[in-house]
């Protein structure tokens, strides 16, 4: 199997045929990728059995209307 | 020196004194072993009744015999094929154990939902371990894919010390579900390899 030739199809395909070992720059950014994701993601939109509301999303949107 | 790289050194000092603690108190490393999924269930326990701060807690200190055990059989000298084989077993017990904890809790919830993401996620957690070492039976090494145990345990600890387990849940599901993936795709290259190579 080769590569994709464009930008885009190679980070995912990277992503997915992962091969990094830890601490490398390539770990780092799937590491802050999936804690963006952890703690962006607002629970209401994933029906978090345990949390509630829309998390930091909610505080930004509330601070965009003034609130 | 990278992110995760300066997140390990800064963690590893302190792990280095109970190191040299347990090599002191000549504790078996297999004790360590079965120490750490005992500490485990206690974390299922508290997990399966909601409180996912304690159970935080409870999981770095279990995780901390996890971690431990091998370090202590290198410096005691007492590595054995069988405490590989026994750290192993257990280490899929502790996995077990936190995910049967959270479908407790969800199908206490009425959600079945998450008890099926939950259960979706232990059974992808474990094929990864498996795929691996069933493919380590035939070729040299197959450690590739992401979502390996320490990615795991990591993630665990944070949905629970900041509440967001359904995020990491799915997290855990879906980057077990590409790791094995591509275990299996990386296996049937490596097996496909030598007769090419004939032809």
């Amino acid at each position: 199997m080769k590569n994709p030739a464009t930008l885009p199809g190679r980070i995912l395909w990277n992503a997915f045929f992962w091969t990094y070992e830890r601490a490398t720059w390539q770990y780092d950014v799937m590491v802050i990728a999936i804690l963006a994701f952890v703690w962006l993601t607002p629970p209401d939109w994933l029906g978090d059995p345990m949390a509630q509301g829309l998390g930091p999303v909610g505080w930004i949107i509330d601070a965009l209307r003034g609130g | 020196m990278t992110f995760t790289g300066l997140i390990g050194r800064i963690f590893n000092a302190p792990l280095r004194a109970i190191i040299r603690a347990c090599v002191a108190l000549r504790i078996h490393p297999n004790v360590l072993t079965f120490v750490g999924v005992i500490i485990n269930a206690a974390a299922a326990w508290q997990l399966a009744l909601g409180w996912f701060v304690t159970a935080g807690v409870i999981m770095v200190v279990a995780n901390i015999f996890d971690y431990i055990d091998g370090k202590v059989a290198v410096e005691l000298g007492a590595v054995s094929k069988f405490g590989g084989f026994w750290d192993s077993v257990i280490d899929r017990f502790s996995d077990i154990l936190l995910f049967i904890g959270l479908i407790y809790l969800y199908s206490h919830l009425r959600r079945t939902d998450y008890v099926m993401v939950t259960s979706l996620a232990m059974m992808f957690s474990i094929m990864t371990s498996y795929t691996r070492a069933r493919a380590e039976s035939m070729i040299t090494r197959c450690k590739v894919g992401f979502m390996e145990r320490p990615e795991r345990i990591v993630l665990f600890m944070i949905g629970a010390f900041t509440n967001r387990m359904a995020a990491v849940l799915w997290v855990i599901l879906v980057l077990s579900i590409f790791t094995v993936a591509d275990r299996v795709i990386h296996t049937y290259r490596e097996l496909r390899q030598p007769r090419q190579a004939v032809a």
